[in-house]
């Protein structure tokens, strides 16, 4: 039976966790993920699963990542300034191809910031966070009961895709004790590789764009993972021709893969001519906008983004065949408005709504800027 | 054949360290101390971080892991709680260990996780080309004090011994057979473990120093060392430039992270659960 | 070759002249592969046994080679100081016996 419960969404987002299997928790105190630490202190320990906090979020994640090569599914959550610690080893799990899951409630910055306020900007930091070319994975839901699902779904693509995954959330949808459904188990998929065995050394060779099986250590089969660049056994390599196909196999992953990856939901498209594309609180915001503008007369649509890397390109571009204004609705000074620039096509009309001072938008505020942008 | 060859992955040699580099013998010694204690190959993770004893692992034939910078304690505290009947062996150098790493490192010895930690200390940044590090002597001259060290280096023996580590010990790269016996007994040890050697960098520190050759730098590490019952009977002056060897720490009574966490915090907060409490 | 490991060679070749031809036949294995002349186990062996020169095959210019294969008294300390597993004792014989 599933259960109607009022959780805070940090909360939400542990559940969500533990139902996917989550069995290893590395966190450190940050406002506003605290919660999912400490619900996961108390939880953990009861169905022998393990929790620790250890001394920084670059230890946090390292624990997660060794944690996932001895078998476990790990999560980690942060904010912010944590985040921006927990980047070197972000690109060490891209490199080894390790799963692992990285909540990072978004609270107003630079630097400490607005601690208790949300934010959307870290957006781009999700992205190229790290140093050198990488592919990544970003969830970011917004209403409660995706919440739970993309939670999930961030376990599911962290383990067929062997890359960490970044679960975005701000401190709204962290902090706010929202109505949530908490579907029945066995209701949503869980994917976990249980029965895999490493047959030869050759542990990261496969064909381009495969899905790769899990690798991790104690299988009889002594193997050796790499933060340096490596060719298929995992041995250090530098030669050109062994880096670009370790490269290529690493990113086509994800590339060939988008439709599997990519999810984003549409309201009121069909016939828009003002698209509003937003994700997370400011799409709250956003789609009671577009519903009132609709009963105004105003033909408002709005494009969620679940997905936000790999960037909705191949959608998007569809839409813009028919809808000739987009409006861009984010709670920073401007990151995704680059991404619908740079594929939106020069007669479409582009338009922001950007505001950082760590207020969300009400439905107001963006329906004022649907009704201007569309006289 | 040797036993501790069975440790040792030959398909990946030569090992890419200078002529003389002490690197390889303690990758020896640590192969047969594990000979020694007769393990499977599979029941080992080795962990590295980053510098020439970062390259360590991959001449293991063991599972074995190469991460980033100071962090490899991070990654072994992950391994560890997820498999604790494993053996994790954390190989570390000076810079990476005391001066990126430092924070994880009196983490690990005040939570008394049963790691294995072998501390390289060659008092440089040997793999970026020799630059100052927290353990180089005072008054050396490395390529960023060129003028001479002005810091005082850590002294690891009394850093890990206020950080509550329950086996500290340390030896040096010229004795092989005292080393593996050291190293074999870290092993055996149930908590944290810090095995401190003393090692060779004559390219990058002794060749800045008047100790070009490793035929020269072995013989300055054993003028500098000398066993903890002779350096006790030296006066405090004395014993400022000399290094004591031996287990200076060998805390059994403490219990180990993981051992405290599965079988007195799991049982705790089942009988909660089967409660009903919240 | 450096003046120290000239200067080890020399030293090798006093510790020998003190000593006599072992009686037992020790058989001692290079992998020059390996070996990358650091003179480690010239200093260390008690009879002398071992001798550098210099060999441009080597990428470090200096290679280690047998001298007195007859002085070697089998006591290991070659191999256990060697960094670079590229010097071993009796190491076929002891296969032959199970290994030591």
């Amino acid at each position: 039976m599933s259960q109607r419960k009022v959780l805070q969404g940090n909360i939400i987002v542990a559940k969500a966790a533990l139902a996917a299997g989550c069995d290893f928790f590395a966190g450190y105190p940050i406002t506003p993920s605290s919660e999912i630490a400490q619900y996961m202190s108390k939880e953990m320990p009861k169905m022998e699963r393990t929790f620790i906090q250890m001394e920084d979020e670059i230890a946090s994640l390292g624990a997660c990542i060794g944690a996932s090569l001895a078998g476990r599914k790990p999560l980690t959550a942060t904010s912010g300034p944590g985040f921006s610690l927990m980047q070197e080893h972000v690109g060490m799990a891209v490199m080894a191809e390790v799963p692992v899951v990285i909540v990072n409630v978004m609270r107003g910055g630079p630097s400490t910031g607005m601690p208790t306020k949300p934010a959307q900007a870290d957006m781009m930091q999700a992205r190229w966070g790290t140093h050198g070319d990488h592919p990544i994975i970003a969830l970011y839901p917004a209403f409660s009961d995706e919440i739970f699902s993309e939670t999930v779904r961030a376990f599911n693509l962290a383990e067929k895709y062997w890359n960490p995954v970044i679960l975005l959330l701000d401190e709204v949808l962290g902090k706010a004790h929202m109505d949530v459904e908490i579907p029945e188990p066995g209701s949503y998929e869980v994917f976990w590789e249980k029965t895999h065995e490493i047959k030869d050394l050759n542990i990261y060779d496969r064909k381009l764009g495969e899905n790769p099986p899990r690798i991790d250590f104690f299988h009889g089969y002594p193997i050796h993972i790499d933060s340096l660049e490596h060719d298929a056994h995992g041995w250090p390599s530098f030669d050109a021709k062994t880096v670009d196909k370790m490269q290529n196999l690493r990113m086509q992953k994800i590339y060939q893969n988008l439709d599997d990856i990519i999810k984003y939901k549409e309201y009121f498209m069909d016939d828009a001519e003002v698209m509003v594309f937003s994700f997370g609180i400011s799409a709250r915001g956003a789609l009671a906008a577009v519903k009132t503008a609709r009963e105004q007369g105003i033909k408002a649509g709005l494009f969620q983004a679940l997905t936000i890397w790999p960037f909705p390109r191949a959608a998007l571009q569809e839409r813009f065949k028919k809808t000739k204004k987009v409006l861009t609705v984010e709670m920073n000074m401007g990151q995704m408005k680059y991404e619908v620039e740079r594929i939106a096509p020069c007669d479409v009309e582009k338009q922001t709504l950007l505001r950082a001072n760590g207020m969300p938008f009400s439905p107001a505020e963006v329906l004022d800027a649907i009704k201007e942008f569309a006289k | 054949m040797r036993d501790y060859e069975k440790y040792i992955r030959y398909r990946t040699f030569p090992t890419p360290w200078c002529p003389g580099c002490g690197d390889g013998v303690i990758l020896k010694s640590i192969a047969m101390a594990f000979a020694e204690l007769n393990l499977d190959p599979d029941d080992i993770v080795v962990v590295a971080g980053i510098g020439c004893s970062g390259r360590m692992p991959t001449y293991f034939n063991t599972n074995t892991l190469h991460t980033t910078h100071g962090r490899a304690l991070t990654f072994a505290t992950g391994i560890k709680l997820a498999k604790p009947e494993k053996l994790v062996v954390v190989i570390s150098g000076d810079g990476d260990a005391t001066a990126i790493g430092g924070n994880h490192l009196i983490h690990a010895a005040r939570r008394n996780i049963g790691i294995k930690m072998i501390l390289i200390n060659n008092g440089i940044y040997g793999m970026t080309g020799g630059q100052v590090s927290p353990l180089t002597p005072p008054k050396f001259f490395t390529e960023t004090t060129p003028y001479g060290n002005i810091e005082p280096h850590f002294n690891i023996r009394k850093l890990l011994t206020a950080a509550e580590a329950t086996f500290v010990a340390r030896e040096t790269v010229n004795r092989l057979m005292q080393l593996k016996q050291v190293i074999k007994k870290s092993f055996q040890h149930k908590g944290f473990s810090v095995v401190e050697v003393m090692s060779n960098c004559h390219v990058n520190l002794g060749r800045r120093n008047k100790m070009k050759s490793p035929l020269v730098m072995t013989k300055y590490i054993r003028d500098i060392t000398m066993n903890m019952a002779d350096f006790e009977k030296l006066s405090p002056e004395e014993q400022a430039p000399k290094y004591p060897l031996g287990i200076f720490v060998q805390d059994t009574e403490r219990l180990e992270y993981t051992d405290l966490y599965y079988n007195h915090i799991v049982p705790v907060a089942q009988q909660a659960g089967a409660k009903g409490e919240k | 070759m450096e003046k120290e490991e000239t200067k080890a060679n020399q030293d090798a070749l006093e510790r020998r002249a003190k000593k006599k031809p072992s009686p037992k036949q020790n058989k001692l294995t290079l992998v020059p592969l390996y070996c990358k002349g650091c003179g480690l186990c010239v200093e260390v062996c008690p009879t002398g046994t071992l001798q550098l020169y210099d060999d441009p095959k080597n990428k470090f210019g200096t290679s280690v080679k047998i001298d007195a294969q007859e002085y070697c008294i089998g006591c290991k300390m070659c191999e256990l100081q060697c960094p670079d597993f590229a010097i071993f004792v009796n190491y076929e014989e002891e296969k032959k016996e199970g290994g030591k």
